[in-house]
């Protein structure tokens, strides 16, 4: 199937390794991956103004219909603020959390399991709320865990804000809110979100965190190593 | 906070005053908030009240600073109200840019997409004064450099407000 993807500003540099796990993943699938030209960026958080977010994101929506009609959004504020402006639902927008259930991913085929190692999968704010735009399975991550045979760990804190969003503002604030959960997490820490990453790698000290699709990609015989 | 700034809020949420008038003052907002994990015991419904009875919203009040964004009242409010979209617009209205939404917005409205290297040449100082400099290893492991990217068509920046 042909996707229209919209990549966004952090995925082309700070997130570069979620572009790429995303761009394997869908092409092992035997999906095509189709950039949208001349894309620009969805204006994140930083606009007080809805209309003007809607405005940005709207003009990706329109750049992308000559493309195809289902849109891929990997950055979750990105994939949030484009389905917000697709007001007429003339198109399909999706992050990809919203499509790995069972059935798209048994094109796959797993050459290694999960037993022994444990994970805390971490969604952090924009994938499950508000619920206009969250993704429909809250435990989609988990579900791939444990039918690998791995444990899961930290469900009280998968959903709480790692404050990144006030990272280049009050970076206390960040610090005290990722540490919690950084303390209530087990093992590896799997996130989708470049900044809920960047917060926790960040005020990390030990831990590891990999994006999921990485896990995918290992789990797969794709990546040799975690 | 003046009756200008009042009208900014109504007119970037699309809220009407009359639509904060629902707010039942159950407080489960603030019993959600993420602000409320930083120790500073806010209640959302305050902000909402005053937008609705045409008080001043301090630029200090707690929320008005350190809202995440998190939404964690709206998925709670019985009424769905989003509020972090209210303060959002609070903050624009009280013109609360930090450096960094300065550098951000900078960057869109050369390139139309946020360069990064621009926005740590631009934020640099503050960057260095505050400290992050030495997270910035911990920053490059999923990163790659490339050049910026001029889009071509972008019409939506060209008449908006609030940036620099």
């Amino acid at each position: 199937m042909d996707y229209a993807y919209y990549p966004g500003c952090s995925l082309t540099g700070s997130a570069r390794k979620l572009d790429k796990g995303v761009r394997k993943l869908f092409k092992k699938l035997g999906h095509t991956l189709k950039d949208i030209p001349d894309w620009n960026c969805c204006g994140a958080f930083e606009y007080g103004d809805r209309k003007e977010l809607v405005k940005l994101s709207g003009e990706n929506l329109q750049k992308a219909k000559d493309v195809a009609s289902d849109v891929i959004a990997p950055c979750p504020a990105c994939s949030r603020n484009l389905k917000e402006a697709n007001e007429d639902g003339g198109l399909r927008v999706y992050n990809p959390l919203d499509l790995f259930d069972k059935e798209f991913l048994s094109g796959l085929t797993m050459k290694r399991d999960l037993k022994g190692q444990v994970f805390t999968p971490y969604y952090g704010c924009v994938l499950m709320r508000p619920k206009e735009t969250a993704i429909p399975n809250s435990n989609v991550m988990e579900d791939f865990v444990t039918a690998l045979g791995g444990d899961v760990a930290g469900e009280k804190i998968k959903d709480r804000c790692c404050g990144g969003n006030q990272f280049f503002i009050n970076k206390w604030a960040t610090e005290k809110l990722s540490r919690m959960i950084l303390e209530k997490s087990k093992g590896t820490i799997l996130v989708f979100c470049p900044l809920c990453q960047m917060a926790l790698k960040t005020f990390s000290t030990n831990e590891k965190i990999i994006y999921f699709t990485d896990l995918i990609l290992y789990a797969s015989g794709e990546e040799n190593k975690l | 906070m003046n009756k200008r700034n009042h009208d900014i809020v109504f007119e970037h949420t699309g809220y009407r005053r009359e639509d904060f008038s629902v707010c039942l003052g159950c407080k489960i907002c603030a019993s959600v908030c993420t602000v409320n994990d930083l120790s500073l015991n806010v209640n959302p419904q305050d902000i909402l009240i005053s937008l609705f009875m045409g008080e001043e919203v301090s630029a200090d009040h707690g929320l008005v600073r350190y809202c995440t964004n998190c939404y964690r009242c709206t998925h709670a409010c019985p009424w769905g109200i989003r509020i972090p979209e209210v303060i959002r617009a609070v903050r624009e209205s009280l013109a609360m840019e930090s450096t960094f939404e300065k550098a951000f917005k900078g960057s869109l409205k050369i390139w139309g997409r946020v360069y990064e290297p621009y926005i740590f040449l631009r934020a640099g100082m503050f960057l260095v004064k505050e400290g992050y400099l030495r997270y910035m290893p911990k920053w490059t492991e999923y990163m790659s450099f490339h050049l910026p990217h001029k889009v071509k068509s972008l019409n939506s920046l060209s008449d908006s407000k609030g940036r620099t």
